[in-house]
């Protein structure tokens, strides 16, 4: 059916866009194993930088870019100094709180920086939509794909072969291991948080080109938990995998059930997936699982 | 030493905030003895709806401004807004409510439906009269003592509906119509009010689909609708959604070609501003004020003070609805103090809230606004919307071109109808 | 234990007495003496406040037991919550069943929900259960919206405020009663769960449920009461809520609220008995705080870009969290001990 078709490519290219967040969770998870829940603030903020740059300050797109990911470096370092390294070897649960006030801090600075709430980036890519067989794509969704598929070979390639990827993901594993073989903490946590800020601009810039910049950016990184549980929250390949894979279910999902259980069935399918996976395969398809026995 | 200064400073910290928030309109207010008459206002000003919050509140403060430094307040007595923000969150919007009982406002104003849901409750049971900027039927359904400044969601379909029946609509029989709604009140508006009043207007909905307001891509929504070959597509949401919603459409060649109209909630310059030239082309859509910069009175004034304390919302409606809004509060006063003397308002306590209502609103019959919007009556006990009429807007070349005049929403009577919610 | 000096304990009731002190007796007196004069002096919008915080307090107590005491990290307490609230809407609008009778099936309702959405916790734990708990809350507020028929989806549900028998809370101050003495009991209740079998039981499952299960505790069955409990303390605070605000729709119960309860519960401290009462007082005074800040800075510095005095409130509040996080990340009743401890020390307090 054709419907089936256009389905299936919309819900792949969404799910990249989604995947891509995910990805910035998952840094921050596998080297220091901290939920941040202020990812949606880091994407908002990163956007609405990338506005000051293009807009506001009217500077070609290569070099509001490159200015983009230095404040993306920036924020992540600034971040890390001065939030989380105090709180190292402190339960968890407090440094989730923290990245929690994190996320309203930079919310309010939104806000006192840019005090209107919507904006457009000038657009990045070109407008016309493209056919693949019957279904119809805009060609933004497809170089969000495109480049969350880049971004992600890249992250797989640094953390399996560069020396500081590896220490990250020793850091995750064992962090006092880690510390006893001198390998700094505190440089290993810098690194991650300024990957993941930088991946979240990235995401940003990507998603507020199709949708404009608003405050729903933030809610859009509640969605990527659901990508994130399912692709297991330590893995990089189960990102890309879950991205499509939820998208897929959205986009299809809502399109045959839509009819029978309603209009905004769309929205719930995430979180029943979140469900179903916690019931069967609880650390996700390629999440590293912890087997416990006594 | 140091550690064990810490939970003294606390809690001499813990100790002001407690004495300063509670003491009610601590305000740095005009010496007493001034003449003043105290406004309440409740707006979102942070969090999801500043998009809309934002220009509003400050299109009531800067008119106030006006009213007071040019006008010389209302009958002599300055009007001190006595403002909250609510972050569009419901817990802060019913103490804010409370407290602006508690600051003695003679009469309070909310911005946003859902913060008035919030507030109703208290403010019925107080009859504390108050007045909202954007409705939603079930504030004024059953009329106790919440008035709408202007026509909620629903009205907005139902004149739209009208509208294209009567001018757009060529074919036989009734056409067919597709709703795509946010997912709160904004959108449920529509589907209520479609779902009360379609067949009478004759008017088939052949698909009705939701969608959140963080949403990325409407593509599968809209296969589905189009599948259902719809003559008329209705849209309720915010402007972000919605530009998502008619880029996707222009992508699947669904416009230009058939019917779009907008409600009110995302029909701004914010909707051309992220949805671009090409794709509103020829887009319908309802708005229940003048466009900025039209010629009518009140306009010359507005655009003054915007351009010299907000320049940034200069060109937004949703400025425009703020100044009407206090331009309407200064006129129920006005209504009130003529009748009952502004001693007796001012006083801002029960007695005077009843007065302000028996006397301030149920008094204004067709005021003009100045011809921002349509003209305001708050006198029928079981009509509680101030202003019940809007204006068809179609967008060519980037802008909004009115194209009526005045248009009149019918009255739905949802609370005959057993579906609908007490 | 941390008693004053040469106070010792010769029998078992005295060891286990919560107050044990003639001076404490006393401090606790002229609390409630103060509690429960305040509708004599305070204004309505600071009773209003104060009751907020009841609410929020009986809302914190069940979060502490299921987070702070059993450690199941539980993200979706305002879905729990909001399914008492509908509940209570539900069965004295509908039904008209007695207020009392709908506040305990509101618990119940809430504490079977919690139960179902609890039993991933089987197999997981952490920060994945914490997810499977933010779908729960995503899905009952989902389920709200949609199941229009029954609640109305979000044009909301009023509720007649509470009443036992004849009389009707009606007024500010009678709700202050009504919704203190809830929370005093829960609060009470609590605390005594924390010493009893059960308790010592949670916080074995907590510190390290492999051990726990060696020595014949049977954990599921413990994580499941945990939830069980939590959700009920959520479902009783969720109808009071709905009686109290007089209104609830599907938007009152947010997400953005269920991580501020977390932010509460950890501010006040994880797993203490006093944890979620000064958590609650500090965030909703620094809530207030906050919302008098913005008009202040507003009116008196006007020559402030428009955006300032606004994004003030939530970067103030933000950084509030943040700071307290950075200094004391053990909560405000971990600095609380330390505060009693010097105190009794003084002047050799360090």
């Amino acid at each position: 059916m054709t419907n089936l078709l256009q389905y299936t490519v919309t819900g792949l290219a969404v799910g990249m866009i989604y995947a891509l967040i995910a990805l910035g969770f998952a840094l921050i998870w596998k080297s220091s194993r901290v939920a941040n829940l202020a990812l949606g603030q880091l994407v908002l903020i990163s956007s609405w930088f990338t506005y000051s740059m293009l807009v506001q300050a009217r500077l070609p797109i290569w070099a509001g870019m490159i200015m983009t990911i230095l404040f993306a470096i920036f924020l992540g370092w600034m971040i890390e100094r001065f939030t989380l390294r105090p709180l190292i070897g402190q339960p968890i649960l407090s440094l989730i709180a923290v990245t929690l006030g994190i996320g309203y801090f930079l919310e309010g600075v939104v806000t006192v920086v840019w005090p209107v709430s919507v904006a457009k980036l000038p657009p990045l890519f070109p407008q016309e939509a493209v056919t693949i067989g019957t279904a119809v794509i805009s060609q933004e969704y497809l170089w969000a794909a495109g480049i969350s598929l880049v971004l992600f070979g890249l992250l797989s390639l640094f953390f399996k072969f560069h020396k500081m990827g590896i220490a990250m993901r020793a850091s995750a594993d064992d962090q006092l291991a880690v510390q006893a073989c001198a390998v700094p903490i505190t440089s290993i946590f810098s690194m991650s948080w300024i990957f993941a800020c930088v991946v979240a601009a990235i995401g940003g810039i990507l998603i507020s080109s199709i949708g404009g910049i608003t405050n729903g950016l933030v809610e859009t990184g509640f969605k990527s938990f659901s990508v994130v549980i399912l692709g297991g929250l330590d893995s990089f390949i189960g990102c890309m995998v879950a991205g499509p894979i939820i998208g897929l279910c959205e986009n299809v999902g809502a399109g045959y059930l839509t009819p029978i259980l309603g209009p905004g069935i769309k929205d719930l399918i995430p979180f029943v997936i979140i469900i179903i996976v916690m019931m069967i395969k609880p650390y996700g398809l390629f999440g590293e699982e912890r087997i416990e026995r006594i | 030493m140091r550690k064990s200064k810490l939970p003294v400073s606390l809690a001499v910290l813990l100790l002001v905030a407690l004495a300063v928030s509670m003491m009610p309109g601590c305000t740095p207010a005009a010496p007493a003895g001034q003449k003043v008459i105290k406004l309440g206002l409740s707006i979102p000003f942070t969090g999801a709806a500043a998009e809309k919050g934002a220009p509003i509140g400050q299109g009531q403060l800067d008119a106030i401004k006006y009213i007071n430094d040019e006008k010389g307040g209302v009958e002599g007595y300055k009007i001190e807004p006595v403002w909250y923000d609510t972050a569009y969150d419901s817990a802060k919007a019913t103490t804010i409510v409370k407290k602006l009982m508690d600051d003695g406002c003679s009469l309070f104003t909310v911005v946003a439906s859902k913060d008035m849901t919030a507030s109703k409750e208290a403010a019925n049971r107080a009859a504390f009269p108050g007045m909202v900027c954007f409705s939603s039927p079930s504030l004024t359904h059953p009329p106790q003592h919440i008035y709408a400044q202007l026509p909620d969601y629903g009205d907005d379909w139902a004149a739209f509906a009208r509208y294209y029946l009567q001018n757009i609509w060529k074919g036989e029989g009734k056409p067919r119509m597709a709703l795509m709604l946010l997912s709160n009140s904004t959108g449920y508006g529509v589907r209520d009010a479609a779902r009360a009043a379609a067949a009478d207007l004759g008017i088939e909905i052949v698909a009705t689909e939701e969608h959140t307001a963080t949403t990325i891509s409407e593509t599968d929504a809209l296969t589905r609708i189009k599948d259902k070959n719809p003559d008329v597509l209705f849209i309720s949401s915010t402007p972000a959604p919605t530009a998502v919603i008619l880029k996707n459409a222009y992508d699947l060649k669904m416009i230009p070609g058939i019917t779009v109209g907008c409600a009110h909630a995302s029909f701004t310059k914010a909707l051309t501003d992220l949805a671009g030239k090409d794709v509103t082309e020829g887009i319908y859509g309802v708005y229940p004020t003048v466009n900025w910069g039209d010629d009518v009175p009140g306009m010359a004034k507005m655009m003054e003070y915007s351009k010299k304390y907000h320049p940034e919302y200069a060109g937004n409606n949703d400025y425009l609805i703020g100044w009407a809004s206090s331009l309407i509060n200064a006129e129920i006063l006005r209504q009130a103090i003529k009748v009952s003397g502004a001693e007796a308002i001012a006083k801002g306590d029960a007695a005077s809230w009843a007065l302000v209502e028996k006397n301030g609103f149920m008094n204004v019959k067709n005021y003009d606004v100045e011809g921002l919007h349509g003209p305001v009556d708050f006198s029928n006990p079981v009509d509680k919307r101030g202003s019940k009429s809007v204006k068809i807007f179609k967008v060519q070349d980037g802008k909004m071109v009115s194209q009526t005049g005045w248009v009149d929403a019918p009255n739905i009577l949802y609370e005959n109808l057993d579906w609908f919610g007490k | 234990m941390s008693l004053p000096c040469g106070i010792r304990n010769y029998s078992y009731n005295t060891d286990t007495a919560i107050i044990r002190t003639k001076t404490q007796w006393v401090l606790f007196g002229l609390f409630l003496v103060l509690l429960f004069t305040m509708p004599l002096y305070l204004p309505r919008s600071g009773l209003d406040v104060m009751n907020l915080m009841g609410i929020t307090i009986v809302s914190i107590v069940g979060l502490n037991i299921l987070v702070g005491y059993c450690g199941q990290l539980s993200i979706g307490h305002a879905g729990f919550m909001a399914v008492g609230a509908y509940t209570t809407a539900i069965l004295t609008g509908n039904l008209g069943l007695p207020f009392w009778a709908s506040f305990i099936l509101s618990g119940f309702s809430a504490g079977l929900v919690g139960l179902f959405f609890g039993m991933p916790s089987l197999r997981v734990k952490g920060f994945y259960l914490a997810i499977t708990t933010i779908a729960a809350q995503f899905i009952i507020i989902w389920i709200i919206n949609h199941w229009s028929d029954v609640t109305h989806g979000s044009m909301g549900i009023s509720v007649a405020p509470a009443n036992i028998g004849p009389f009707q809370f009606e007024s500010e101050a009678s709700q202050f009663y009504l919704i203190m003495s809830v929370a005093g009991l829960s609060v009470l209740f609590a605390t005594n769960l924390a010493r009893s079998r059960i308790g010592r039981a949670f916080v074995a499952v907590r510190d390290n449920d492999l051990a726990a299960e060696v020595m014949g505790i049977n954990v599921f069955t413990y994580k499941l009461l945990a939830f069980f409990l939590g959700c009920f303390f959520a479902g009783i605070a969720g109808s009071l809520f709905a009686q109290w605000r007089g209104n609830i729709t599907s938007e009152d119960f947010t997400f953005g609220q269920s991580i501020l309860y977390i932010g509460i519960l950890i501010i006040g401290g994880l797993g203490t008995a006093i944890g979620p009462i000064l958590g609650v007082v500090f965030i909703r005074l620094l809530e207030q705080f906050v919302l008098f800040l913005s008009p202040l800075i507003e009116q008196t510095f006007s020559g402030l870009p428009s955006g300032f005095a606004t994004g003030l409130g939530p970067l103030v509040f933000g950084l509030a969290m943040i700071v307290f996080l950075v200094i004391e990340p053990r909560g405000l009743a971990h600095r609380w001990q330390l505060f009693k401890a010097s105190y009794r020390m003084w002047p050799f307090s360090y």
